[in-house]
Formats: structure tokens, C-alpha cells, sequence
């Protein structure tokens, strides 16, 4: 029997995207080179400043702007050539702007759930399903205008999901929501790509994209700045210093000792410890002493994005 | 496809439904114009106000003009305001692709307007005494009318994908297709009869004046220049709508108000 190999396609494949528009008789580049892919059930966080170039990558990705050059695969097809490519996918470009605001949830769910491509029947049994899942079935007769804005949202999401599509693509899913609407959105990201939907997400919340994304792409004057796995990203930018929290205020000589080997003490009872060797030495110096805590200089997502960006920019000036 | 057309007929029949104030306001609205217009020709004439045939002829115009903007409306119009709510490029992300959905949508909206036009002709007969023939003749001449409508619907909305603001020649195409449709082309001669072949509906509401205001029988000659109108118009609208669809995309205005 030959033996079995795994074939796993990728939920979206991006390759040398450009894009240039021309505004007021000038030609302004949006998109220089974005090249992207996420498999099944992975979250990719896209993060960048403002004009940067989401928007319009995401967008020709969606089939939604041309590329001038590169290329784009849903699921193996191209949305550019092949609108079949895009049962394969959802979205939720602007907010909660993709809805019927005039029509019920049911109603929105059943329009769209037709609209790509199920029958009335398969987009209402497959709406209901979203709308229980999504805690929206007391509200399922409500006029979508009538609806609190995370709950319009939550709904947004169902609709882009009704016909079960392998890639959902999200621009600024939680902007505007308050804080227990945007935990409920934290929680149904989690649970669609559990279910092995892959997401594109963008969000200047860049909390939500640590605590969500598996991968992260920096992307800055329509450049990749940085992509990498979100944990690697986060260990690579974070320091060597540990910080050994004493318990008690540390004696005069170990104080002095602890300064010999090129330690700084901070209110006798705090050490940072800027090598990893010099750590050892340090607590052979504490011994016996009672130590509250020892922690590692963790960058978080915030520090690492201004940092590139930084970068990037003194790299283009 | 026939899934389509019900969910889109069924979106309309809601939105109507629901909101049944504005279908009534524009039913009124539109009969008051045209009340208020042959009250003050009858003041202008006096007593010896007669004019026969000649006003049903007038209503067919005029009710034919009220089809065409609601047709109009259907697909610039809503496509203006779908743009500025964000559900625009949803119907874009369509495996149907942009034009069969708008094609769908214009149909379910005419099969619904239909009804809004027939109360509009009703309530224009009861108020002004005209009387009207309905031969099932006439079917074939309103369908010429359907698609030449459906054709400028989809060049305003073609241009509406580009420009987005279209309000100003929206009304121009208006005025323009009143003149076009309330005047009686058919007793054009000469030379100006091949331009009555040529502007948009006017072969078709020549028709339905003949058959419905002054009892003639139908004319097929006067029906295939109809119909080939009607078509060259429904696909010179399809094509526009596509070419703007591709720019639109192009230049990455497709959902941007």
C-alpha cells in the first residue's frame, strides 16, 4: 500500500501583491509587496498604522480590487478569475455595515445565506444554528437598527459565516465595542478558528491581537515590515532581564556583592539581572534569603509593533 | 438562481411591508403630480375641456415615465445607498457575481412595482375620467418597455459604481425619458421617425398608446423595432454595468462613498 500523504491547502495564499492608484493626477502606491498565507483554522493578526495598506491588501484579496501585480488563491482558486472562489469565503469589511439595518437578523442571515449560494431553507437552518451559537436567538424578530452594537456585530459575523466558508476576513472587528461586547468577539474568533475556519484580522487594538493571533504580519507603506509565529515574535523582541523580587530588604553586604558583579538594586529589595549567567551568580549571592518573585522582561505586542514601525520608517528616510 | 430571485423578492416584499408609508407616500405623490397637472390644463382650457384619446394617451406616458424611474431607482439609486451603508460590496463578494445579482434584484423589484404602478394607472383613471383598453397584447410591448427600462437602470448604476454621486444626471435621464415617453413618437415621419426608433422606450410606449389609448391593433413591425430597441438597450446597459464593475475595481472605488 503506498503510503498516505497529507495534503493540507492553505486557506489563503497571497504572493507579491502591488496595487497603485492614482489620486489627483499623482500616482500613489498603496500596496509595494504583501505576500500572506494562513492555513485552516489559524489566525492571522495584520496589523499596521493607518494608511499603511491593510484595507487594499485585504480587499484584493477578497476579489475586491484588482491587483496590479501578484496574485491571490481562496482555497486553491482565485477570486480574481473565479467566482467560485468566493463560497469559500466571508467577511466583514466595515463593522457592523454589512447588514440590512431594515431587516431582522433571520431575514439578514436567510438574504445572505442565498446570496451565497445555499438554498432559503439551508440559509435559514444554518442561520438558526449561528443565531443560538451566538446568543442572538431572542433577538432573531428584531429589526438589526434596533440592536445594540455588539450585538450587531456578533451578527455581522454570523452572516459572513452562514455559508460556512474556510477564510473569514476581518477589518476592525471589536472598533466601538465596549468591553464585554468585545470579550463575546474575542470568544467567537477563538471558537471559528477552532472549528478550522482560518481569519485574517485587523485591529489597532493591538491587546486583542496578542491575546488572539497565532501569527502576526507587520505591514508599513505597503510593505511586510515583519511575520512571524505571535509568541516567537514576542520572545525575539523581549530582553535577557530578570527581575528578582526579594521578600525582605536585602543586608548591606549582599547589597555590595550583588553591585560588584554589575547588578542594579532598586529600594534594597528588587534586583535586575541584565545576562542570563549573571543570574546563577546572583542567587548563589542570595542564598538562604526568602525570594518573592523572579521574572523575565516580557516585550508586549504594543512595544514590538512601535518598534517596528520605527524601524521601518528610519529604514525609508 | 430561482432561489435568488424568492430571497430578493422576499427582501423587497419585508422592506415594503415594513415600511408602508413610503410606498403610499410615493403612490400619492406621484398621481397628485399628475391630478394637479390636468386640473390646471382643465382651468387653462375652460369649459370646453375635451381631450379624448389624446389624455389616455398622456396617462400611458406618464404612467409608463413612473415605471421607468421606479426601475431607475431600483438599481442606481439603491446601489448609491448601498455603497453608503456598506452592504454594497457583500453583493460583490457573491459567487453570482455583481450583474446576475443586480439582473435578479431588478426583476424581483419590478415584479412588486408593477403592482405600485397598476394602483398609480387606477387612481389616475378613477380622477381624470380616462378610459383605457387592456388587450393581453400588450404584455409583449411592456416587457420591450421592461428592458429598456432595466437597460438605462444599469447605465446610471454603471456610472454610480464610478462616480457614486449620480443624483444630478439621475435627474436629468428623468426629464429627458418624460419628453421621450409622454410624447407621442409614433406620428413622428421623415427622418424624425428614425430617431423615435432610436430613443430609449419610445417604440414600446408608441405601442401601448396605440393599443391602449386608441383601440388599434398591434403592429408587428412597430413591435420588432420594439423589441430590438429594448434589447440593444437592455445589453448596452449589461455591458456598461460590467465595464464599470472591472474599473471600479481597478481603481478600488468599488464600496468607497
Amino acid at each position: 500500500m503506498p503510503p498516505k500523504i497529507e495534503f493540507c491547502m492553505k486557506a489563503l495564499e497571497a504572493y507579491n501583491l502591488k496595487k497603485s492608484f492614482s489620486r489627483n493626477k499623482q500616482i500613489v502606491t498603496a500596496v509595494k509587496d504583501v505576500s500572506l498565507t494562513i492555513e485552516p483554522g489559524e489566525i492571522l493578526a495584520f496589523l499596521g498604522p493607518n494608511g499603511a495598506g491593510k484595507t487594499t491588501s485585504i480587499k484584493m484579496m477578497a476579489g475586491l480590487i484588482q491587483p496590479d501585480a501578484g496574485s491571490v488563491r481562496i482555497m486553491g482558486k482565485d477570486p480574481h478569475r473565479n467566482a467560485a472562489a468566493l463560497q469559500n469565503l466571508g467577511a466583514v469589511l466595515e463593522g457592523n455595515r454589512n447588514l440590512y439595518w431594515r431587516l431582522t437578523p433571520e431575514e439578514n442571515l436567510e438574504y445572505f445565506g442565498v446570496l451565497k449560494g445555499l438554498t432559503r431553507r439551508e440559509a435559514r437552518l444554518s442561520g438558526k444554528e449561528l443565531l443560538t451559537r451566538f446568543n442572538l436567538l431572542a433577538k432573531r424578530r428584531t429589526p438589526v437598527q434596533q440592536l445594540s452594537r455588539g450585538m450587531q456585530q456578533k451578527l455581522a459575523f454570523a452572516v459572513a459565516l452562514v455559508h460556512r466558508p474556510q477564510l473569514l476576513l476581518l477589518d476592525e472587528p471589536t472598533l466601538g465595542l465596549d468591553v464585554e461586547a468585545t470579550e463575546d468577539v474575542k470568544i467567537l474568533v477563538r471558537e471559528i478558528a477552532a472549528a478550522g475556519c482560518a481569519i485574517l484580522l485587523t485591529t489597532h487594538q493591538l491587546q486583542i491581537a496578542e491575546i488572539l493571533s497565532d501569527r502576526i504580519a507587520i505591514i508599513q507603506k505597503g510593505e511586510i515590515l515583519a511575520e512571524a509565529p505571535t509568541q516567537k515574535l514576542i520572545q525575539q523582541f523581549s530582553g535577557t532581564t530578570y527581575k528578582i523580587e526579594m521578600q525582605a530588604a536585602l543586608d548591606e553586604a549582599r547589597i555590595l556583592e550583588l553591585e560588584k558583579i554589575g547588578l542594579e538594586i532598586e529600594a534594597r529589595r528588587i534586583i535586575y539581572v541584565d545576562r542570563t549567567e549573571l543570574l546563577y551568580k546572583a542567587f548563589t549571592i542570595l542564598q538562604s534569603l526568602p525570594i518573592q518573585a523572579v521574572l523575565k522582561e516580557q516585550a508586549n505586542l504594543t512595544e514590538i509593533f512601535l518598534q517596528i514601525v520605527k524601524q521601518g520608517n528610519n529604514l525609508n528616510d | 438562481m430561482i432561489e435568488l430571485f424568492l430571497a430578493e423578492l422576499k427582501r423587497n416584499w419585508i422592506l415594503q411591508r415594513r415600511y408602508p408609508i413610503e410606498v403610499v407616500g410615493i403612490v400619492i405623490i406621484t398621481v397628485s403630480i399628475f391630478y394637479g397637472l390636468f386640473l390646471s390644463a382643465r382651468y387653462v382650457a375652460g369649459a370646453n375641456f375635451q381631450l379624448g384619446d389624446r389624455l389616455d394617451s398622456i396617462v400611458i406616458g406618464y404612467v409608463l415615465w413612473s415605471l421607468v424611474l421606479f426601475i431607475m431607482g431600483n438599481i442606481a439609486s439603491i446601489l448609491q445607498y448601498e455603497a453608503q451603508t456598506g452592504t454594497l460590496e457583500q453583493l460583490f463578494l457573491s459567487q453570482f457575481g455583481a450583474v446576475k445579482v443586480f439582473l435578479i434584484r431588478a426583476l424581483a423589484s419590478v415584479t412588486l412595482q408593477l403592482i405600485f404602478v397598476l394602483t398609480i394607472l387606477l387612481a389616475i383613471l378613477l380622477l381624470t375620467g380616462s378610459r383605457l383598453n387592456f388587450p393581453p397584447a400588450l404584455l409583449l410591448p411592456l416587457i420591450a418597455v421592461l428592458m429598456g427600462a432595466n437597460g438605462i437602470a444599469f447605465t446610471i448604476g454603471a456610472l454610480a459604481l464610478l462616480f457614486k454621486q449620480v443624483n444630478q444626471l439621475q435627474v436629468i435621464f428623468q426629464f429627458g425619458l418624460l419628453f421621450v415617453l409622454a410624447t407621442p413618437t409614433e406620428t413622428w415621419t421623415g427622418f424624425v421617425q428614425v430617431l423615435a426608433n432610436i430613443l430609449p422606450i419610445a417604440p414600446s410606449a408608441g405601442i401601448l398608446r396605440a393599443l391602449m389609448a386608441r383601440g388599434e391593433s398591434l403592429n408587428l413591425t412597430q413591435l420588432a423595432i420594439a423589441f430590438i430597441n429594448g434589447v440593444v438597450y437592455f445589453a448596452l446597459g449589461l455591458g456598461l454595468f460590467r465595464l464599470a464593475e472591472r474599473q471600479a475595481k481597478k481603481r478600488g472605488v468599488l464600496g468607497g462613498y
